[in-house]
């Protein structure tokens, strides 16, 4: 007996020794910690750092204002504002006088550098103009273009003067107009008129991210439509309904398997048999949709499931004690009960959708689409494809607007995970 | 021991008289399954009609495995299989044509831990009649939830504070507002399953008096660890050991003289 235990001051002494080595333990753990959230946060900070530093450029531009004439029977020879007859006007000559009358190029040679200044979308500009206010015509009046991507890149030091004109992407020539409008006070470095309205384009001046974010809303929506019930369908059969036996537990581990499949995966499946088998077109987001709804799926279902485990079985017990029938069990009592949790896990799923490009590189989202998608069968794209296909264009200033995309693409991310923390509040009853 | 001419039953090894005359629920033979292992063994019982009968026994006895058989709860275990019958009125509940929806309309259900659902007080009443369809019309309804948290004695407490979640009463409370949650749905028998085991001795004291005056109009199974609690409220006490019924009787004569001695055991604290 004296052997086994010792005396009860021995006992004490031993636990004060040991102690201060205990305490050290602890306090280094929480050292470690704290040191390893300050290291996340610096890295959390310095991404967002350089994303708005880089991006927020991106969402402005320079211009030149020109004073211009609008004259009726030059902008519009039919005289009845239909985009035909906008169309066969003249309104890029005249916009090039406006420009000629400021910077007075000589000869054949000057003008037609001249002419380069100005973004190709200036007689879009004007036929645009004249359609919301037809008062403009006969009057001279001052409108602000964009200026070309190369014009834009030199302003903002990308294209440096001391560089030889030979390996310069604006000439000498260009730089001597660029120098005389910013005289004039013409050129002016405003928010970007094309970044948000403008869609896909080969001109960096005019590309802008509208519809890939409306691509975006769509192929979400057509996701959430599909992904959503079936997931949460799926999750209640499993839990509730379904007997637990071979079967089941073969579905549940190939949906645990499922979450783990590469979406690039998803993405030859949907081209497989969405496109291949049923024929839909290419690039729309309703396959789009359809194949990021797969690839959620396993999300949803899982934490879904997880959600309804989480239901007290006391509830379950009262409800049917009571004589409520299983489907009212179910959707009187475990649904609201498990609605948090399914909800958290289909915005977890909606977010990885939402950042998802592999999949629909595959069911051709990549393609160059000019027209923002009226509708889910529109060809479109979503907001990852497009910065990644403005990663990969050679122009400067698809740089910036590859950061400003980013932006826009965080902030929808953001803000739909806002949304998704006020409706589970919303919902969660906290009795 | 007792041997009635029935002709369900085959032989019965309880002692004590397992059959009344008024009987509401007659069980003949039931043998409950979990898998391969035998949870009830042979039981045989009737529960008369406005009668109070408590099941009592060591934990792991079968007693609740038994009561849940009554409303058949024990459908919700898959791996769950009840043998032999158990009539209500006559009628077999275990027959395949019987709907267990208006079965535990008519068999009531409180449970050990007080589980009333998040909603307010107002809506947890309301809820079987809601389902079930048994009010006509708003007022109506209301009448229901005040009939029956006035029979539960929690009207008082409560009446004003109806939209108030359910969730914030106190434990004894909770109870209540089960107690008057099982009887808005007008059931025949309500069964209880250590209704009072989470409760302090105040709370337990009023669930006890509950019990008793709800035995004036419904038949009552309550299981319950407490043997005090059984001299207490019932009239009919059945003993029940490692899935037998041991012995059944009056209230009185099972706790001053038990036959068994499996029950003399219990009852004295020799085993359980």
């Amino acid at each position: 007996m004296s052997k086994i235990f010792l005396k009860p001051a021995d006992a004490t002494a031993i636990v004060k020794k040991s102690i201060k080595k205990r305490r050290a333990k602890d306090s280094r753990l929480k050292l470690y910690g704290r040191f390893a959230i300050g290291l996340a946060t610096c890295f959390l900070l310095f991404l967002f750092y350089t994303i708005f530093e880089k991006g927020t450029p991106g969402f402005f531009q320079y211009y030149v204002t020109l004073d211009v004439n609008f004259d009726k029977e030059r902008i519009d020879p039919k005289g009845d504002l239909s985009d035909n007859s906008l169309f066969s006007g003249d309104a890029s000559k005249i916009v090039n006088e406006a420009l000629f009358i400021l910077i007075e190029p000589k000869g054949r040679k000057e003008k037609k550098e001249a002419k380069k200044i100005i973004s190709s979308g200036k007689d879009v500009r004007i036929a645009k103009m004249v359609k919301q206010n037809p008062n403009l015509f006969g009057t001279i009046t001052k409108v602000k273009f964009a200026l070309d991507d190369d014009i834009d890149s030199f302003l903002r030091g990308y294209i440096k003067r001391e560089t030889p004109e030979n390996e310069r992407r604006v000439n000498d020539n260009v730089i001597k107009f660029i120098d005389k409008l910013n005289a004039e006070g013409r050129i002016s470095y405003d928010f970007s008129d094309y970044i948000l309205s403008g869609s896909a384009s080969g001109n960096p001046e005019m590309a802008g991210i509208k519809g890939a974010f409306v691509g975006s809303i769509l192929t979400l929506f057509v996701c959430l439509l599909i992904a959503f019930p079936l997931g949460v369908a799926t999750a209640i059969y499993l839990e509730e309904i379904a007997q637990k036996n071979k079967i089941t537990e073969f579905i549940e581990v190939n949906i645990n398997n499922l979450a783990a499949v590469p979406s690039v995966v998803f993405g030859i499946m949907g081209l497989a048999i969405f496109i291949g088998i049923f024929g839909m077109p290419r690039s729309i987001p309703l396959v789009g949709g359809m194949v990021l709804a797969l690839m959620t799926l396993p999300t949803i279902i899982i934490s879904s499931r997880a959600a309804i485990r989480a239901v007290p079985p006391s509830v379950r017990d009262a409800a049917l004690g009571i004589g409520a029938s299983k489907l009212q069990t179910i959707f009187h009592h475990v649904i609201p009960l498990a609605m948090p949790g399914m909800l958290t896990g289909t915005i977890i799923g909606m977010a990885q959708a939402l950042g998802e490009t592999a999949p629909l590189l595959m069911i051709g989202m990549v393609a160059f689409i000019v027209d923002v998608p009226n509708s889910v069968v529109d060809p479109g794209t979503v907001l990852p494809v497009q910065i990644f296909m403005w990663a990969d264009f050679a122009e400067r200033m698809f740089v910036q607007k590859t950061s400003a995309a980013i932006i826009v693409l965080l902030t929808f991310l953001i803000s739909m995970n806002a949304f998704a923390i006020y409706l589970r509040k919303k919902l969660e009853r906290r009795w | 021991m007792n041997l009635k001419n029935d002709d369900l039953t085959k032989s019965i090894n309880t002692v004590g008289d397992v059959f009344v005359k008024d009987a509401r629920i007659k069980a003949r033979n039931v043998n409950v399954f979990y898998a391969e292992k035998k949870a009830i063994d042979e039981v045989t019982i009737d529960i008369g009609n406005k009668e109070v009968i408590s099941f009592i026994g060591p934990s792991g006895c079968g007693k609740s495995t038994f009561l849940r058989c009554f409303n058949r709860m024990n459908d919700t275990i898959d791996i769950c299989r009840v043998e032999g019958s158990i009539t209500l009125d006559e009628e077999n509940i275990y027959d395949k044509n019987v709907d267990v929806v208006p079965l535990r309309a008519r068999i009531g259900m409180v449970f050990q831990k007080p589980n009333p659902f998040p909603k307010s007080i107002f809506d947890n009443v309301a809820y079987g009649p809601r389902i079930h369809g048994l009010a006509d019309n708003k007022s109506h309804l209301d009448n229901i939830v005040e009939m029956s948290l006035k029979r539960a004695g929690l009207w008082n407490e409560v009446n004003d504070r109806l939209i108030s979640p359910g969730t914030g009463l106190s434990g004894g409370q909770q109870q209540r507002l089960c107690i008057a949650r099982a009887i808005a749905v007008s059931p025949e028998v309500i069964l209880m399953d250590e209704p009072c085991s989470a409760l302090d001795p105040i709370a337990t004291a009023k669930i006890e008096e509950l019990i008793h005056e709800l035995g004036n109009d419904y038949s009552i199974v309550i299981v319950t660890h407490s043997m005090q609690q059984a001299a207490r409220v019932s009239k009919r006490t059945a003993y029940f050991h490692l899935g037998k019924l041991i012995e059944v009787g009056k209230t009185k004569d099972i706790f001053t003289r038990p036959q068994h001695n499996q029950t003399e055991a219990y009852i004295s604290g020799k085993i359980g």
